[in-house]
């Protein structure tokens, strides 16, 4: 489903934020990326995204080559692709229906379409009674939910989230991971930035480990889910 | 792009004017100080340009013969005469209407001394062309042309008025040219600032929808709906400005600025409304336009 072949990406002249990265995610998996600030973990979501380009190296994601792909064909691709931020990127001056049929309306989904699409998802990521509300009405645990209702409200084939649980308290930080493994067990590939230990361990899932750039570990580990 | 998705983007350029509202009105008043600026410079220029097309029609050039010629001969060089293009009105003024003419300016009053010169006109060998041209600088060239057709006594023209007219006409073009030349800079510079400041706020929408999917043309084009209807906007509300008070201004001159308004010939407003609308519109809709896409440009990079 997605192969990094030699990726090296490089900021400036020195920065190096990752460095000849081998990978290959298995279609329907649930993948960590850990590592510190500046391990380049973050690098790899915009790397898949497109949003940067590698210096080296080929990435593959469905087939499709991304260096060398055709600027028209990006929006395209990134249909694809669902992706949660830390920081949740909601809009302000939306409520929560807005916001999730937003990422359908401009993808051009007819609005018969967004109208039994939207409730269906928000039933999914428990927020169906609040589609009225604003995002400063919701808590942090609400306003990810609703983050990550928008990211798969297109059926995407991957889901990509950046520290999805940072700005969370624990038990926020919780359900949201339960709510990435059910979509996960839907079929969805889950690819998950993060630095929290506690959460990788307790998931019990593969674990890709970032230094400096360079990958360090890849591993299944165990969990120890309550 | 398909008709339902171009009526979301003019929807959704709508909204964001409502949305928005402070960098709208921030937007909208930009342009309209800009056009406002260009219309009453357009309105001072236009009227300069107008009053020295009046002077210009009074500045003619009169065209004497030799004495030995009859009127037929003089009107057979007339024809001669008449046939350049740079005439626009010619006139012939025989030895009779000559003497008439004097008479009424000069010897009001003193009839009889008119009377005396009764059957024999004193300038009977007077007959003459009063010509004007299209175009006052011709009138050099004209002159020396005329002064080589054979018949051609003298020719009268005040090559200081016409020179002086031409002098006129080439300063109020250039400083026209320079001084729209500059609006349209500050305007286009005011009007990409204020978008850019507006899109700016609007960083994560932005970038949530291109990383969505969203095509470029999709993103953009609310941008350009809000850009055009802002500048449309930015273009009506000096327009109706000047429609109101162009008259006014005019009758203020008139009362208080006698002077001024004695020298001055002006334009009715419709003469004045049917290039300004236009131009205005076209203005208003491209700085809108052209601030907007520069704007949005920046982001829609990756």
């Amino acid at each position: 489903m997605i192969d990094f072949e030699n990726v090296s990406k490089t900021f400036g002249k020195n920065v190096r934020a990752v460095r000849n990265l081998s990978l290959h995610i298995e279609e329907g998996e649930f993948v960590f990326v850990m590592g510190d600030s500046g391990s380049g973990k973050s690098t790899l979501i915009r790397l898949l995204l497109k949003e940067i380009e590698p210096t080296e190296g080929q990435i593959i994601v469905d087939g499709e080559k991304l260096v060398g792909m055709k600027r028209r064909r990006v929006p395209y691709y990134r249909r694809k692709l669902g992706v949660v931020f830390q920081d949740f990127k909601l809009l302000k001056d939306r409520n929560v229906y807005e916001n999730v049929a937003f990422a359908q309306r401009v993808v051009v989904t007819p609005s018969r379409q967004i109208r039994k699409d939207v409730p269906r998802i928000l039933t999914r990521v428990g927020l169906s009674a609040k589609y009225k509300a604003f995002p400063n009405e919701l808590s942090g645990g609400e306003q990810q939910r609703v983050a990550i209702a928008r990211a798969l409200v297109n059926q995407p084939d991957i889901l990509l989230c950046d520290e999805p649980t940072g700005n969370l308290d624990s038990r926020n930080a919780w359900e949201v991971m339960q709510l990435l493994e059910e979509i996960n067990a839907g079929g969805t590939t889950v690819v998950v930035v993060t630095h929290s230990q506690e959460i990788v361990e307790r998931m019990g899932k593969r674990v890709i480990v970032m230094n400096r750039g360079d990958m360090i570990d890849d591993r299944q580990i165990s969990g120890s889910e309550e | 792009m398909r008709l339902n998705t171009i009526f979301y983007c003019i929807g959704q350029g709508l909204k964001n004017i409502r949305r928005h509202l402070l960098f709208t009105l921030a937007s909208i008043a930009t342009i309209t100080a800009c056009v406002l600026l260009f219309s009453v410079v357009y309105c001072v220029l236009v009227n300069l340009r107008y009053t020295m097309q009046t002077v210009e029609e009074t500045v003619g050039i009169t065209v004497f013969f030799e004495k030995d010629l009859s009127e037929d001969e003089i009107q057979e060089i007339g024809a001669q005469i008449g046939e350049r293009p740079e005439i626009r009105e010619m006139r012939f003024i025989s030895g009779d209407e000559a003497w008439e003419i004097f008479s009424q300016d000069y010897l009001e009053g003193a009839e009889e001394m008119a009377e005396d010169f009764a059957g024999d006109n004193p300038l009977a060998d007077m007959a003459s062309y009063e010509i004007f041209l299209n175009n006052v600088e011709d009138q050099a060239e004209f002159v020396s042309w005329l002064e080589t057709v054979p018949g051609v006594r003298r020719v009268n023209a005040s090559s200081i008025a016409a020179g002086g007219m031409i002098d006129l006409n080439n300063a109020v073009g250039y400083v026209s040219i320079g001084l729209i030349g500059i609006l349209l800079c500050v305007s286009v510079f005011l009007i990409h600032n204020a978008i850019s400041m507006a899109i700016s706020a609007r960083r994560d929408e932005i970038r949530i929808m291109r990383l969505v999917g969203a095509t470029k043309a999709f993103i953009r084009t609310p941008f350009l709906v809000e850009g055009l209807f802002i500048g449309l906007l930015g273009a009506a509300i000096p327009l109706g400005l000047v429609f109101f008070l162009y008259g006014r201004v005019i009758a203020y001159m008139e009362e208080h600025l006698a002077i001024l308004a004695g020298f001055m010939s002006f334009l009715p407003v419709q003469e004045i409304m049917k290039v300004l609308i236009p131009v205005a519109a076209a203005l208003g809709v491209g700085i809108g336009l052209l601030g907007s896409a520069t704007s949005v440009r920046r982001h829609l990079k990756v």
